[in-house]
């Protein structure tokens, strides 16, 4: 029982530093990227956090919208934290390009209710 | 009484449909010349696959070696059925080039077409409330005809009238987006999403593609403080230490607040061994009120500076640095 609590701590201790491993710049020494002149984010790191949430987040709906579990890891690490708040949030209803053909279907829909209006009448037998 | 409530439906319907095609009203047209960039590979697209057939296109057309299948895996998403903005933003990055979404008027499809650049716009060919998403790749424009010339879905050399093309566009979002090599800048004037777009991609680009595209941003934009800052940065990174000090001076003499521009020189400046300098940028500089990353680089840098200052004076070619 001890030594599972011992093992619960470590483990929280150890995710929370691999967290702020992952959170660390890739320049070296002090030089910041030039994104950081451009987001305009007061709170760091709040936006460190919130990035971290949206990967996990994102990386989920992934999955569960059938992308291939060997390509959720590369299609999301190539995301930046404004790319992966977006698709955190939105990736369920944002447009998602497929497909030219449904064109006829949009026709036909609105024919259909010009016909049950009876605007126009090339459905009935005469 | 039935069919009076069926005519006031048609009527409103009807009404309905004037209104929406009214708000994409043609406009001004807006080319007199014709385009249209014949070499600009085709990948005919399978089921649901505009994505990556679109995305093959431009990236094909911009010198890069790929095919719509092999981008399938990493944009297709299943449950969707189609591909997201989002990811189709991202993509280019991983192949060297530059993804850049274009201001959202015809002008600036036309402006990047007549530049040599196909353009990768959004569809919706169904209604607003029932949308039916598609992508497709613009390659000319002809004004005569006053129809645009598409690499779309099964299709080669799709025609398709502007009015329609705007409609669907319109519908779309007016999205669209195009694909630069490093040291291209986007056909119209637009600093400020160029630079982003290029801040994106320096977190991924070798430092040479990363100096080739601010350095042309220094080309095209001289009075930007923050293109200056990217070239310096990728100047630092391929190991050019003063080459770096000089473009982040110049950043700061056109912007004094550029806190990013003076962390990253004075820590140039500790590199090239000239703390005390480096010591000078901080003076009387408030560095708590900074946001939260440029806060902890500069204070970060101050610490260095300041440690090596307490061990050794500057180097003799300090002088020559800012």
């Amino acid at each position: 029982m001890k030594i599972s609590l011992w093992r619960k701590c470590s483990i929280a201790v150890l995710s929370v530093s691999m967290l702020n491993m992952g959170m660390m710049g890739a320049a070296s020494a002090a030089i910041v990227d030039t994104s950081a002149l451009i987001a305009t984010d007061r709170e760091a790191d709040l936006v460190a956090i919130r990035t971290q949430l949206a990967r996990a987040d994102v990386r989920a709906q992934m999955e569960q919208m059938g992308v291939d579990a060997a390509a959720v890891e590369q299609r999301v690490a190539r995301l930046n934290n404004h790319e992966l708040h977006q698709l955190a949030t939105d990736m369920r209803n944002a447009p998602a390009g497929g497909d030219a053909l449904a064109l006829i279907g949009a026709v036909f829909v609105v024919l259909l209710i010009l016909e049950l209006t009876g605007v126009i009448d090339i459905f009935k037998k005469r | 009484m039935a069919k009076r409530a069926a005519l006031a439906t048609a009527c409103f319907a009807i009404f309905f449909c004037v209104l929406l095609s009214g708000c994409v009203a043609r406009g001004p047209m807006i080319s007199a010349r014709s385009t249209e960039l014949e070499q600009t590979p085709f990948f005919p697209q399978k089921r649901f696959q505009c994505g990556p057939a679109a995305m093959a296109t431009v990236l094909v057309a911009s010198g890069i070696s790929t095919s719509a299948e092999a981008l399938e895996s990493s944009l297709y998403i299943p449950a969707r059925r189609g591909s997201l903005q989002v990811e189709m933003l991202a993509t280019p990055r991983g192949f060297s080039r530059l993804a850049l979404p274009l201001p959202r008027n015809p002008a600036s499809i036309i402006a990047e077409l007549e530049a040599g650049r196909p353009v990768l716009v959004l569809h919706n060919y169904g209604l607003p409330f029932w949308p039916r998403w598609h992508y497709a790749v613009v390659v000319g424009y002809d004004p005569v005809d006053d129809v645009f010339v598409l690499r779309s879905g099964g299709k080669r050399r799709q025609l398709m009238r502007s009015r329609r093309f705007m409609i669907a566009w319109h519908y779309g979002g007016r999205w669209a987006m195009v694909v630069l090599r490093p040291g291209e800048t986007a056909a119209l004037d637009d600093a400020q999403s160029f630079l982003e777009a290029a801040a994106h991609f320096e977190k991924v680009a070798s430092p040479a593609d990363s100096h080739a595209t601010f350095a042309a941003a220094v080309r095209r934009w001289p009075g930007e403080p923050v293109a200056y800052v990217g070239r310096g940065t990728a100047e630092y990174r391929l190991g050019n230490l003063p080459a770096a000090a000089h473009d982040y001076a110049r950043a700061l003499q056109l912007d004094s607040a550029q806190a990013g521009a003076r962390n990253n020189l004075a820590q140039t400046l500790v590199d090239l061994r000239c703390p005390h300098r480096a010591l000078a940028m901080f003076e009387g500089r408030d560095l708590d009120s900074l946001p939260a990353p440029l806060r902890d680089a500069s204070i970060e840098t101050l610490r260095g500076a300041q440690a090596a200052a307490a061990v050794t004076d500057d180097a003799a070619h300090c002088e020559s640095f800012p």
